[in-house]
């Protein structure tokens, strides 16, 4: 089309998405130096353009971007690995292995994903059906997965339903039986890390007609998810939820989302024996909608602290071998993926990351007025155009290949040939103790 | 008749200004280029030409990126994403002045949000502080998966209670054989909200401001804490305020026209107690207490004493250099080994600063916080150089501070602070908060995580 075929819309869309992808291109490059406001403590500028210029060359920074660990002074950005001398790292024939199973249990499908990671859960409704698109995409490229969040299933993800997750949240907004049945994985949420214990809300302003069709209610209208489970009081009632998703979809692989208390390793031991094939424990510093800043802040404990509880009750009670442990919650980096899994996750979820990669800069303003003003968290439709479904996929496929380059990297020096093998392996870490946030 | 507590909420947006979180700077000479250069390529549309970058309205002025409208941006970095060479967005060094080194200007910037609105900072994308730290940020609370204390909705049908008691309870009752309670009762005075507001610094008392503290205190149902000399000065009387008598000034309280609910001692004097107990057998005592030493604590309860105010200065340090966390579990330890706890109340001030600190002092072992820099920082109060002790602290409020004004930002705040107590105890399922007074199991301190987390890394040696 030419410019006069165009409506002034379209332009202004056009000219708006050609600036900002100049920008995400050369703020990386460093020639204007950094943004002075960019960044904080856990995601600092570093992080941000590093993620940048990964999703847009596949690769690991080379220009001294700092692109392992953030400034906050604490969990994942003070623990390192302990890299063997060169000798002891595997040569680069070697092929490493980074794929994991979804399914440990000796029943039920099995489905195993080349990566050791998957997107998060992020509905509709909180993002755009654009950027849903674009890490449904990416998930059908690596052949893993991504989540739709307590949102709905909107029509264009059928295209890569083998590669999304269903979540069953309290709200159980958009849960239909057709959406379950299209699912090869269903999520339950208990609760989520952002909000630990405090249910989920869709404030009014992003209930678009077309978010309020896919959740069946009204337009304009704020929607709360409550807390918790209301048909949920005990680990029985959990198994039957389990049972009404197997009855619907008997292939159905079911993970179990949950924040991280203080008896989180009880918490995972129960969801085990009420069947659940992934416990996906969601620590307090991460997610990626609005939340109250007391509950990101203060309610539930870092994932950092969470998963070697976990991991460590579940191999007391000899059944760590038959569940996978995904954790998120302030998961930002390859470097990240390898620690959360060397503290004794199997894998990680990824949600601020991808958002990162396909242009946030974390200004916090996901519950403002129109949404987010890079068209990523919003359901206005002007904004919303602003990033296309193909260039997300791309840019998120980039940054899945740099990740597995790091990990690649990262086993190949600890002289490890597969990633399961690094699976609780405290003993290849190191503590860089505390030299407080900068 | 049944009245659910309720604090009333409107908007009351700041009288002085605030300055913003960051600066928009534009090369003018750079942007009037750019502007040819679109005008060029979009001649048939200049409205494509002329949209800008901002959806915050920070170039909506009559001239645009020559004249940013830095009050309205929000520092989401689309404008210098989009033109790198020609927009700078950046800290404001304005903002970075706020406060002081503890009142951080994050903290003030997340009062006057409350108090300016009262309703709970909300905001998207994850935590962005430190991972944890010292006193407060140490420490996390804990939350349950399934248990609620009601299913109906934290603010809805589903009722937590926020309400305390202060004062003196008996340790058990004594009936006689006809079933009648014999013996010493409660003598308590209940408030619905497990805040108080504290005495306030010299420098900030003008009649204006103590008309303030005073209504919002009984618009809110608690108690202020003012010295007898300000009261008798500014011609104040009410049950919401609590009277702060020194040892120096025995006869302070001869000619109070009023019998005030509670009276604060500065201090442990015993005659002087005794005077005042008997002077006003109805109203309750309290110790004003800066030192936090077992010995001393019980010393006091076996004089009598059932209500103490522990106090820290204004950056949560006790005069031993400890910080009021540990100076609380202390004191609450000290109790409950003397298997004294639930006779006595702990109230505290200094430090206090955010409204998770709240329900973190409970935890610790507190009934109840009373308020002192926060209520000043709602009223825009600015910080003249380090505030740590409270007669040595300047501030200064701002000209314009009308008392309606006033009392509606401190009734904003104390309501976001209620909200978010509400959601804190409604994530561990409590439906009231008297029982998250010295539940130190509900809380995850960092230094004990990090140990069974960490423990056996290399370079881990706590």
């Amino acid at each position: 089309m030419t410019d006069r075929e165009r409506t002034t819309e379209q332009l202004i869309t056009e000219k708006h998405t050609e600036l900002l992808r100049q920008g995400f291109h050369l703020w990386p490059e460093l020639k204007e130096g950094k943004p002075p406001a960019m960044g904080d403590y856990r995601w600092t500028a570093d992080l941000i353009l590093s993620t940048w210029l990964q999703a847009e060359t596949g690769m690991p920074p080379t220009n001294g971007l700092e692109y392992r660990v953030g400034n906050s002074a604490g969990g994942f950005d003070v623990l390192d690995f302990k890299f063997p001398p060169e000798d002891r790292w595997l040569s680069s024939n070697v092929a490493i292995n980074l794929s994991i199973p979804l399914n440990r249990r000796p029943y039920d499908r099995h489905i195993v994903i080349p990566i050791p990671f998957y997107g998060a859960g992020m509905s509709f409704g909180s993002i755009s059906e654009q950027v849903m698109c674009a890490r449904a995409k990416a998930a059908q490229t690596w052949q893993t997965f991504t989540c739709t969040g307590e949102g709905g299933y909107p029509e264009s993800l059928f295209p890569y339903k083998d590669h999304v997750i269903t979540q069953v949240a309290t709200g159980m907004f958009g849960v239909r039986e057709e959406t379950i049945q299209n699912a090869p994985i269903v999520e339950f949420k208990y609760a989520q890390g952002a909000k630990p214990g405090l249910g989920g809300h869709l404030l009014g302003d992003k209930v678009t007609a077309t978010v309020a069709t896919m959740r069946e209610s009204v337009p304009w209208v704020s929607l709360f998810s409550p807390f918790p489970f209301h048909s949920v009081y005990s680990v029985e009632d959990h198994k039957k939820h389990v049972d009404w998703i197997k009855t619907i979809n008997p292939e159905a692989l079911v993970s179990v989302k949950v924040s991280t208390p203080t008896d989180i390793d009880m918490v995972a031991v129960g969801s085990y024996y009420a069947g659940a094939h992934i416990l996906h424990i969601d620590g307090s510093y991460g997610g990626t909608g609005a939340a109250p800043e007391i509950a990101k802040k203060t309610i539930a404990m870092p994932i950092e602290f969470a998963i070697p509880k976990v991991h460590r009750y579940l191999l007391q009670e000899g059944i760590r071998d038959e569940v996978v442990v995904m954790a998120s919650g302030g998961i930002r980096t390859a470097y990240d993926i390898a620690k959360a899994i060397a503290l004794g996750a199997d894998g990680a979820v990824l949600g601020t990351t991808e958002l990162v990669a396909v242009g946030c800069t974390r200004c916090s303003n996901c519950e403002r007025g129109r949404g987010c003003p890079f068209g990523l968290c919003t359901t206005d439709p002007e904004l919303s155009q602003l990033v296309e479904t193909d260039w997300g996929a791309e840019r998120l496929s980039k940054l899945y290949r740099s990740f597995q380059r790091q990990l690649s990297d990262i086993l190949r020096r600890l002289g490890l040939a597969s990633i399961r093998d690094l699976v609780g392996r405290t003993d290849m870490l190191i503590y860089r103790g505390h030299k407080g946030a900068r | 008749m049944y009245h659910r507590y309720h604090i009333q909420t409107s908007l009351a947006p700041e009288v002085a200004p605030f300055p913003n979180r960051t600066r928009v700077k534009v090369k003018k000479p750079g942007l009037a280029m750019h502007l040819l250069e679109e005008l060029v390529r979009y001649r048939r549309n200049p409205e494509v030409a002329l949209s800008r970058p901002c959806v915050y309205g920070v170039f909506s002025g009559p001239v645009g990126g020559f004249a940013p409208r830095e009050h309205s941006c929000v520092g989401c970095l689309r404008c210098t994403i989009e033109h790198p060479e020609m927009v700078q967005v950046y800290p404001n060094p304005e903002h970075q002045r706020l406060g002081d080194s503890y009142f951080t200007p994050e903290h003030v910037d997340t009062v006057c949000y409350e108090a300016r609105t009262g309703r709970i900072p909300v905001k998207g994308a994850g935590y962005r502080g430190p991972f944890g730290g010292t006193g407060w940020d140490g420490m996390w609370t804990d939350m349950s998966e399934i248990v609620r204390p009601t299913r109906d909705g934290i603010h809805g049908r589903e009722f937590i209670s926020t309400a305390v008691d202060i004062g003196q309870k008996p340790p058990f009752l004594s009936f006689n054989e006809q079933g009648v309670a014999t013996g010493e009762s409660a003598r308590t005075l209940s408030i619905p909200i497990p805040v108080l507001f504290d005495v306030p610094p010299p420098s900030v008392l003008s009649s204006k401001f103590l008309q303030v503290v005073v209504a919002a205190a009984q618009a809110a149902e608690t108690l202020v804490v003012l010295p007898v000399w300000v009261l008798k000065r500014f011609a104040l009387q009410g049950q919401q305020i609590v009277p702060l008598v020194t040892p120096e000034d025995p006869n302070a309280l001869t000619d109070l026209h009023f019998t005030p609910r509670m009276i604060e001692l500065e201090g442990m004097n015993e005659a002087l107690f005794r005077e005042i107990r008997m002077r006003f057998a109805e109203s309750t005592i309290c110790l004003r207490h800066d030192r936090v030493s077992r010995q001393e604590l019980l010393e006091h309860y076996h004089a009598g004493i059932r209500v103490f105010h522990l106090v820290a200065n204004y950056h949560g340090l006790g005069r031993d250099g400890r910080f009021v966390l540990d100076l609380i579990r202390e004191a609450h330890r000290a109790f409950v080994e003397a298997g004294c706890r639930d006779e006595v109340t702990l109230l505290g001030s200094g430090g206090i600063i955010a409204a998770e600190h709240v329900p973190k002092a409970i935890i610790c072992g507190l009934d109840a916080i009373a308020l002192d820099t926060p209520l000043l920082v709602a009223l825009q109060a600015q910080f003249l150089g380090e505030c740590l002790a409270r007669e040595g602290s300047r501030f200064r409020l701002p000209r314009r501070l009308s008392v309606n004004w006033g009392v509606q930002r401190v009734e904003n705040l104390l309501a976001s602070w209620r909200d978010q107590l509400l959601e804190v105890l409604g994530a561990m399922g409590l439906r009231d908060v008297r029982r998250l007074r010295g539940e130190i199991g509900r809380a995850m301190f960092q230094k004990d995580l990090e140990r069974e987390a960490f423990f056996g890394i290399e370079g881990y040696d706590r």
